[in-house]
């Protein structure tokens, strides 16, 4: 029994390196296609996380985000429930960690830090829980509601920042920076890595324990598998929808926390690039699977940082990184390593 | 500014000559969406091979001189998409909205990589001579006070966009390949069993899609504005994706639906004037939409007593298990 589980182990290893193998040569080729200095390029996108110790420090924060949104994606995956909402709920959480560190002072440190953050977990549960509710009592389909869901998010992040939180002084939609007391404390110095790397992992091991070791994770993970047959073991599956979808987006807010109240320390206009998309590509290749997640995260954390060195290196663009990223996904879910939301609609056609 | 007179110059020629504008782009994607739909699969890409055809026409009108070689151009590149993204769902079995949203960011990545390493600029093609497609004047007709106005002098593609929607109506409902089309969509064993080459019909709605939403990204680039611009489709293909729920998944109603996203873009840019915030009216039709598919499933599940509608949720069934469909 173990032999063959470590042996399927190895199998997978083995396909995920031949993956990002064929990845490399195909970026390889594209940029031998357009640089003058290839050599240079490629050197900068392969090693360009750690040549500096601030660089390093954007690798570990782009993977802290990363992994906030990984494990987003990963819990309603692991529900089967298909919902691309975690870039929406990522906005509303930023902008309640924003708004709740700027419009509060004379707090103690931890407490207003930890209220922001809570703050934002809050905002990405109601973001979260609508979609559920819609999808669980209404048969509204998630994956139009919650790309709905983003848009909308999108704009009240927008109208709340320009509205109210601009200062009438500022030339470009930003707010103030946060106060001290909201901010996580720095762990790594000479970077801007802060508390919330602990916070992350400590992340990984709540959901681990939830999913696997907890009733509600088991009737998350039944519900994934088999609706029918988790109604019939006597799960409530209209609550867990609601619970798996809202709890999902509680873990996108966190990430947009993150954002605010170690990055960017203040509230800006696109403040996510698409993390809540990047959550589904880290969530596949964790193959759902929360404790690979981090891993995950840190893989392509370490190939964004490095595309931006690319970029201010050589001639190359750095949006390399987001054709490297369609291309896992597409060989990714086109190979058998399918998670269950996909097994059912496996190709039928000849 | 009185609320009068405002409301006057809202509703005036000139809102409608804007909201046919900014409708076109939405309303090609959607027709796009509409077949890929009824043939069972859940087109998400429509926002990335809008884009990719954005650029690729004004690229390839730039290198060549000619509007016509940088539409050609345009249309091949968002029918290959399209084929990609038939090909790892239909023959690969790789999900339909994973394999979407990569050739989303396929495009939205791709697109700057392609012009930076063009032209140095990341953000707008004005370093490309690319050439638009013609306005229409209408002879004898644009002379017609207001009709005139609103109906004569778009862009041509804006002509073909709305000509299309009895086109893709007719060729839906009353011809055979249009019939086996919906058939596969509905049910595709059944299809099947009566000869239809379900394989062959899908790969083909697909491309069909893919042409649609790249004239709408072709419309934006060489039309709506003379010069690409990054990401400048802006979620048009998922509102075009709206659009046909919204619609009813009927070519007419995919129509009205797209005019009423026109019409909420068209109003935002001048609600300014009445201190009502554009975000606020640029939520609509993403509220709309999810408020539509709720009534949608009350109703059906309200119709839901009689036994057609039985069937036809077995058959719905049947369909999301077999197809990659949302809704």
């Amino acid at each position: 029994m173990r032999l063959h589980k470590s042996l399927r182990m190895v199998r997978r290893l083995g396909r995920s390196v031949a993956i990002a193998a064929a990845i490399l040569l195909v970026v390889w080729v594209v940029v031998l296609a357009v640089s003058k200095e290839p050599a240079n390029a490629m050197k900068a996108l392969l090693v360009g996380s750690i040549s500096r110790i601030n660089r390093f420090g954007n690798w570990m924060e782009e993977s802290i985000t990363l992994t906030f949104a990984g494990l987003a994606v990963c819990l309603v995956f692991q529900a089967n429930q298909f919902s691309i909402g975690a870039e929406g709920q990522l906005y509303l959480g930023a902008l309640a960690a924003g708004t709740v560190g700027l419009a509060l002072s004379g707090l103690a440190k931890p407490i207003h830090t930890a209220l922001a953050f809570c703050a934002a977990g809050a905002a990405g549960f109601i973001w979260g829980a609508i979609p559920g509710f819609l999808k669980a009592h209404y048969r509204a389909n998630e994956i139009v509601t919650t790309l709905m869901l983003n848009n909308i998010a999108i704009q009240i992040y927008n109208f709340i920042l320009i509205r109210y939180l601009k200062p009438p002084t500022a030339g470009y939609p930003v707010s103030r920076y946060l106060p001290a007391s909201a901010l996580f404390p720095k762990i790594i110095p000479g970077t801007r890595v802060s508390l919330t790397l602990i916070l992350s992992i400590a992340a990984v091991v709540v959901l681990y324990y939830m999913l696997y070791r907890s009733t509600f994770g088991y009737e998350i993970r039944m519900v994934g598998l088999n609706e029918r047959y988790a109604h019939y073991i006597g799960v409530d599956v209209k609550r867990i929808i609601v619970l798996s979808m809202a709890a999902s987006g509680v873990l996108a807010g966190l990430a947009g926390a993150c954002l605010v109240q170690g990055v960017h320390r203040r509230l800006i206009i696109g403040i996510s690039p698409g993390y809540g998309f990047d959550g589904i590509l880290v969530s596949l290749l964790a193959r759902n699977n929360p404790v690979a997640i981090p891993f995950a995260a840190l893989f392509y954390g370490y190939l964004r940082t490095g595309a931006d060195v690319m970029e201010s290196n050589s001639d190359v663009a750095r949006e390399l990184v987001v054709i490297i990223q369609a291309l896992t996904i597409l060989l990714v879910t086109a190979r058998t390593l399918v998670p269950p939301f996909m097994r059912r609609e496996r190709g039928k056609v000849q | 500014m009185s609320s009068e007179t405002i409301l006057q110059s809202m509703f005036s020629a000139m809102l409608v000559v804007t909201v046919i504008r900014v409708t076109t782009p939405i309303l090609l994607a959607s027709l796009g969406g509409l077949i890929s739909d009824l043939v069972g699969v859940t087109n998400i890409a429509l926002e990335g091979i809008m884009l990719s055809a954005a650029l690729a026409g004004v690229v390839a009108s730039a290198a060549s001189g000619s509007s016509l070689v940088g539409l050609v151009v345009g249309v091949l590149v968002g029918a290959l998409l399209a084929l990609t993204l038939a090909y790892f769902h239909l023959s690969l079995g790789a999900d339909c909205i994973l394999t979407g949203l990569a050739i989303n960011m396929l495009a939205a990545g791709g697109t700057v990589f392609v012009l930076y390493s063009l032209t140095r600029d990341k953000a707008f093609s004005t370093g490309l001579k690319s050439i638009s497609l013609p306005s229409v004047q209408i002879p004898l007709l644009e002379k017609v006070p207001f009709i005139g106005e609103i109906i004569s002098g778009h862009n041509i593609m804006t002509y073909i966009a709305f000509v299309l929607v009895p086109i893709v109506s007719f060729f839906l409902y009353h011809t055979k390949p249009g019939i086996h089309l919906r058939g596969v969509g509905e049910n595709p064993k059944a299809a099947e069993a009566v000869g239809v080459n379900v394989g062959r019909i899908r790969y083909g709605a697909l491309v069909l899609s893919g042409v649609l939403a790249a004239l709408g990204g072709i419309n934006l680039s060489m039309g709506y504005l003379n010069l690409f611009v990054k990401d400048m489709t802006a979620g048009r293909g998922f509102i075009a994706l709206a659009a046909v729920y919204l619609g009813g998944r009927m070519p007419l109603g995919t129509m009205y639906a797209a005019l009423l996203f026109g019409l909420a873009d068209a109003l935002a840019s001048q609600l300014g004037s009445l201190n009502i915030p554009p975000q606020f009216v640029l939520s609509i039709p993403y509220l709309t939409t999810v408020v539509a598919l709720v009534v949608y499933s009350v109703q059906r599940r309200k119709r839901g007593a009689s036994a057609i509608s039985a069937a036809r949720r077995r058959g719905a069934t049947d369909r999301t298990k077999d197809g990659c469909r949302v809704g």
